[in-house]
């Protein structure tokens, strides 16, 4: 507790639904009124800014459903990532655990001779895989060796960068590019299907959502969940119980990684068609995911609804760019105080501000 | 009066009418910052150039598109109003060609490409004949024998452009070798800045380059070497030390394209065959420290005293030769190529026999490298 003036500061463990609410809702409120002189800066008038912003987005169903779209891979990352952080398994790699389900999903799609109707699922599969491997490399230095789970995972993000770029430039470049680095496009077999008048892949978005609530399910009613609370909370109390480690980390990181794996494989497969540069696969989902999963306290269902807003922030940044004709460092900008906002308010959720007199401040204390 | 008032209104409003219909919003797709100093910024130093310029177009442009979202702005600039749009990386290729055929009244171009449809056409400004220009001056500068090229990505466009390069430079010294490295970006100063050292440690003292900053020229000034500027006019960062080097006229293609429109030339039906392989000779590409000086007039005096024995030209000097060779390709009959045979490979296998040119299909997928390249060469055939 912190007194300031007459005023107390008490912390809150459980914010209900309506404060959390309220608060997001008012953060952003807040942001846009800072990022407001900015637009009135590059002459043109916040108010009209944001109504176009709006209409521009909810105005239709094709513009809007570029939000889903941009949502999937941050769904499929965050819900993996929550896992993660349940355990206290600082999972950076999403962005590296996409990208292996990416490459391993392109080799499915261009060079494993099987049947058109299996492509896709081989596809998902071999992405979850190529994912979970990816995942549990860190995993298993952590437990066997002790390695910094933020440093490795974090590096080997850039380690599959580079196998991406060298597979693009190298063994898998393909003949009908003239030269340049990327692989031929997948063959129609190898290609998610759209709802109608989107771009929106509705096979990996169904999946994001599915999953996020398998994954909510283990983690709240299975024995593997309470093990991996107990891991996150009470690594002594988890050690006493006789819970292994190896077991339950490895586990939640061919999790973690192969949920990555699979947004990679319907980026692939559902927006690019084939493999290129790594920055133009991934666009830093993997990384906006650690945002995506911090923000829903580790629930995988609320990762579904954080995810969104990153996807509304993403689309509205895109529309900003193309129909103000701002800058794209505007669009930074903009993206950067709705952020910083929501991360910020997001400790009054836990402080409850009260008035009170001197005297009872001292006597609710000597009573708890 | 007040009838023949009414008539003149109703011309005016007839003739308004008609010239808005033929008004053109031209979207702009760039996929880097416009404040690159390289591709996207050329593209649109050109876009300014041409909005300018006619009174019936209007331009808008998005900066730093992914290429995988190409489709998603195509579709907001013409949910906008653009009637036409020009999309500028080699990675928005299937993207655009998608839009065009789910936009068939929207008239698409798109750069570097070579997939076109009824309403899609490409278009591209190359580079190759100012390379070789750079190189036979470079090969003269050198006193080392050896001349540092820092490049992006090993692709045909930067391969062309090295061996068209070291063409030049083995013309006035056949010993000289151009040592190249790689460093996997189009944009990096950092990466161009060690490139840059590590060819100075290895005693290279001329340089050329193909990354969008003028990191290249500024390091090899500090050291007091010459180099050739790329894409952007690069004599202000150096002006003792920048020879010559390659600029871009973007604005010439758009110009002739969006007339072409304006005048009804180029519908939304026949441009299938329309592709722009623009080089000197149509003014597309320029050799220059800075537009209008082709040759630094610090360099004038050691390229003239520098003399070669050219087969058909007898001897001449370096500085003479680059205007012999310039008026050459830049006059529209063009009567010299760079890659003219015989040219072998650094293998020693002949690539071009005596007395061909190449075809554009093999100048845009040129994998091989000439004599005289030095280092590695990743796809070599």
């Amino acid at each position: 507790m912190k007194r300031i003036g007459p005023f107390v500061l008490e912390r809150k463990l459980h914010p209900s639904r309506a404060t959390v609410f309220g608060i997001s809702v008012l953060s952003v409120v807040v942001a846009l009124l800072v990022a407001a002189p900015v637009f009135a800066g590059y002459g043109v008038s916040p108010w009209k800014a944001y109504e176009a912003i709006g209409r521009g987005i909810f105005g239709s169903w094709p513009s809007f459903s570029e939000v889903l779209r941009r949502a999937i891979p941050l769904i499929l990352c965050g819900v993996g990532l929550t896992l993660a952080f349940r355990a206290q398994f600082w999972n950076i790699g999403a962005e590296g655990q996409l990208l292996a389900g990416a490459v391993a999903a392109t080799g499915v799609a261009l060079f494993l001779p099987v049947p058109d109707g299996l492509k896709l699922p081989l596809m998902f599969l071999f992405g979850f895989l190529a994912g979970a491997i990816w995942g549990l490399i860190p995993a298993l230095l952590r437990v066997k060796l002790g390695v910094n789970d933020v440093i490795s995972t974090l590096m080997l993000n850039y380690v599959m960068a580079y196998i991406v770029e060298w597979l693009v430039h190298g063994p898998w470049k393909g003949p009908t590019m003239r030269g340049f680095a990327y692989t031929d496009a997948f063959p129609l077999s190898a290609r998610l299907s759209y709802l109608p008048a989107t771009r929106v892949h509705w096979l990996t978005l169904v999946l994001g959502v599915v999953l996020a609530f398998i994954v909510a399910f283990v983690l709240a009613r299975t024995k593997l969940g309470y093990e991996i609370r107990v891991v996150g909370q009470n690594p002594d109390a988890a050690r006493y119980a006789g819970i292994s480690f190896t077991a339950v980390l490895s586990l939640v990181m061919i999790i973690s990684g192969g949920l990555a794996g699979l947004a990679g494989v319907g980026e692939v497969a559902g927006i690019h068609w084939r493999l290129r540069s790594p920055s133009h696969i991934s666009m830093n989902y993997g990384y906006t995911a650690i945002i995506v999963a911090w923000l829903a306290r580790g629930s995988p269902v609320a990762a579904i609804f954080t995810a969104l807003l990153f996807g509304l922030i993403f689309a509205a940044g895109d529309y900003m760019k193309t129909v103000l004709g701002l800058p794209f460092q505007i669009t930074g900008v903009f993206n950067g105080l709705i952020l910083f906002f929501l991360i910020g308010f997001d400790l009054l959720m836990f402080w409850r501000v009260r008035f009170a007199q001197k005297e009872k401040v001292w006597t609710s204390q000597a009573g708890s | 009066m007040k009838r023949i008032l009414s008539v003149v209104l109703a011309v005016v409003a007839l003739g308004a009418l008609a010239f808005s219909a033929e008004k053109i919003k031209a979207g702009f797709i760039y996929v880097g910052p416009i404040g690159d100093y390289g591709w996207s910024h050329a593209h649109d130093v050109a876009r300014r150039i041409v909005d300018e310029k006619f009174d019936w177009l209007e331009t808008v442009y998005v900066e730093s598109v992914p290429e995988g979202e190409v489709e998603t702005y195509i579709d907001q600039l013409v949910r906008q109003g653009c009637n036409v749009i020009f999309t500028t990386s080699f990675g928005f290729m299937d993207g655009t060609l998608a839009a065009a055929q789910r936009y068939p009244n929207v008239i698409f171009a798109h750069a570097s490409g070579f997939k076109r449809w009824a309403n899609m056409a490409t278009y591209m400004a190359d580079f190759y004949q100012v390379y070789y220009l750079n190189g036979l001056m470079a090969g003269a500068l050198t006193k080392t024998g050896k001349i540092g090229y820092v490049a992006a990505f090993p692709i045909p466009e930067v391969k062309r452009h090295i061996n068209a390069f070291t063409i030049g430079v083995r013309t006035v010294n056949p010993n000289a070798e151009v040592h190249v490295r790689w460093i996997y970006e189009w944009f990096n100063p950092a990466a161009a800045k060690e490139a840059t050292e590590a060819l100075i440690a290895e005693g290279c003292d001329v340089f050329a380059f193909t990354e969008d900053s003028p990191t290249v020229v500024q390091v090899a000034a500090e050291k007091g070497l010459p180099s050739f500027g790329h894409y952007s006019p690069m004599y202000d960062f150096a002006p003792d030390y920048v020879v010559s080097g390659q600029i871009v006229h973007w604005e010439k293609i758009y110009e002739d394209f969006l007339v072409k429109i304006h005048e009804g030339l180029y519908t939304n039906k026949n441009l299938a065959h329309v592709d722009y392989w623009w080089l000197l000779a149509q003014g597309a590409v320029e050799v220059g420290a800075k537009p209008g000086m082709v040759i630094n007039p610090k360099y004038e005096e050691a390229l003239k005293a520098k003399k070669v024995n050219v087969p058909g030209l007898g001897e001449v000097s370096v500085y003479d030769l680059v205007f012999i060779r310039l008026n050459q390709m830049a006059d529209p009959g063009i009567t010299y190529d760079p890659f003219q045979g015989p040219v072998y490979d650094r293998k020693g296998q002949l690539v071009v026999p005596e007395g061909m040119w190449l075809s554009y299909d093999s100048l845009i997928t040129m994998e091989w490298a000439v004599a005289g390249v030095v280092g590695p060469w990743p796809g070599e055939p």
